[in-house]
């Protein structure tokens, strides 16, 4: 059995990302701005007839957006087939959500900024249930993944060469032990609940934290075998003394790898299904403000926006050391 | 379970808690052996601050409402658990009936006002 081509894994990954972003964007995308139902735009609580006037023209402007996105990424996958050059795949798809995600963002804050200045002041309901991390998180399973890394890390010490590429493990380091932070400031984190259908609202909040919490896992999970096929890889090199990848080994690592990231997405998608059609009608988070609490920007609390930039920033630090490396 | 907070009421927010969840305890909503949620956490989840909430937290402990166990948090004691005087029981009570009487009402009519804020209060703690 030969080793899987750089060629072959990029046609897969293309295979697998199309029919998934497709799927995003007519069952998720397209429709975004009306899944709290008519009364609201994009999470924005708007008047009556909103959608009869001014809101033709905000959807046709979200539309516009999303479509533009969506050409833009389409374009560059052709251009990608048409001249073969498959090595600019993971640009495609890293370079795609670089843009889709800040333009959605950035759409977002300009549609509170220009719709949703004033949010209502509401009565707050408070839930007197405990929250504790271990009914959330699993520890034995997140102890096992930082032993898997810990392990994948110890391999790459002993075996790996002077030449060796740090920055790859420490990336995939990064992204997965990054993620439990995260998770614990997921748990911890809630938008207020209003008075009126507040049962509803806790459970679609609880139902959310818990969605998140298992995406992100699998997400967790993804770069975690990744490192560890990376390690063993390595180390089996190093005692064969061979220049390649035991072939076997990529196979069932990549095989993996993607059977993760395939579970990743099904959680994902079937969370956000359930998630929307429990939200078509309740009262979205940030459109409201309560005595105490002023309006948060799609429901994230500080915490949560403190941690997303460290994360982030930590995968973009990554990515651009590289490049300016290379450059100055 | 849940509190409901108001924007205009008068009575700070530790007040607000703090009559909140001995309403809930009354209608038996909140039992013996119930643990509330964390201080961090419900300073989180209305927006107000740690001190606010150890505040309510706090008189509810004086007041026997609950006993804070360490790794437990705060749970709620046994309704028996309080020693409150007759006279101290009954003073808000004869607060609010001269209250009553004053602003014209009938016995009759203040019988019935009690008898709906009993039955509203049980109602509130799940128990009818």
């Amino acid at each position: 059995m030969s080793a899987p081509s750089v060629v072959g894994v990029f046609i897969f990954t293309i295979c697998l990302l199309v029919p998934v972003l497709t799927y995003a964007l007519v069952k998720y995308f397209w429709n975004k701005p009306l899944q709290n139902g008519p009364g609201y735009f994009l999470g924005v609580e708007v008047p009556a007839g909103f959608y009869e006037g001014p809101g033709r023209g905000w959807m046709a402007g979200y539309h516009a957006t999303v479509a533009s996105l969506y050409t833009v990424w389409a374009v560059a996958l052709g251009a990608i087939v048409i001249t073969r050059r498959w090595e600019m795949t993971p640009m495609w798809a890293g370079g795609f959500a670089l843009l889709f995600v800040p333009t959605m963002l950035g759409f977002q804050a300009w549609t509170r900024h220009k719709l949703g200045v004033t949010p209502p002041v509401r009565p707050v309901a408070l839930a007197l249930e405990s929250r504790r991390l271990g009914d959330y998180i699993s520890w034995p399973l997140e102890a096992l993944m930082v032993a898997v890394v810990g392990f994948s890390w110890w391999l790459l010490l002993r075996h790996a060469g002077a030449h060796f590429d740090w920055l790859t493990p420490l990336q995939l380091t990064w992204v997965a032990l990054g993620l439990i932070p995260g998770k614990i400031v997921v748990v911890r984190s809630s938008s207020p609940l209003p008075t009126e259908r507040t049962e509803e609202h806790y459970r679609y909040q609880d139902a959310e934290r818990r969605n998140w919490l298992r995406a992100w896992g699998a997400f967790g999970w993804f770069f975690v075998v990744i490192l560890l096929g990376l390690a063993l890889g390595m180390a089996l090199m190093r005692a064969r003394s061979a220049s390649r990848m035991v072939p076997g080994l990529e196979w069932l690592i990549l095989g993996i790898a993607f059977a993760v990231w395939g579970y990743q997405v099904l959680v994902y998608y079937r969370g956000s299904r359930q998630l929307a059609s429990m939200a078509r009608d309740l009262r979205p988070a940030g459109s409201w403000r309560t005595p105490f609490r002023r309006a948060s920007w799609m429901g994230m609390s500080r915490p949560y926006l403190i941690w997303g930039t460290i994360w982030c920033g930590g995968i973009f630090a990554f990515i651009l050391y590289p490049l300016c490396k290379a450059r100055f | 379970m849940f509190l409901t907070l108001h924007e205009n009421d008068k009575r700070p927010i530790y007040q607000q808690i703090t009559d909140g969840i001995k309403a809930l305890i009354a209608g038996g909503g909140l039992r013996e052996g119930m643990t509330l949620p964390s201080v961090r956490q419900v300073a989180g989840d209305l927006g107000v601050n740690l001190n606010t909430v150890a505040v309510a937290y706090r008189q509810l402990q004086d007041e026997g409402f609950v006993t804070v166990r360490h790794g437990a948090g705060a749970v709620i004691s046994s309704r028996s658990a309080r020693p409150v005087e007759q006279a101290e029981l009954y003073k808000p009570l004869r607060t609010a009936l001269t209250q009553l009487v004053l602003s014209g009402l009938t016995d009759r009519e203040i019988v019935g006002a009690v008898r709906e804020e009993l039955a509203l209060l049980q109602m509130k703690g799940g128990t009818r």
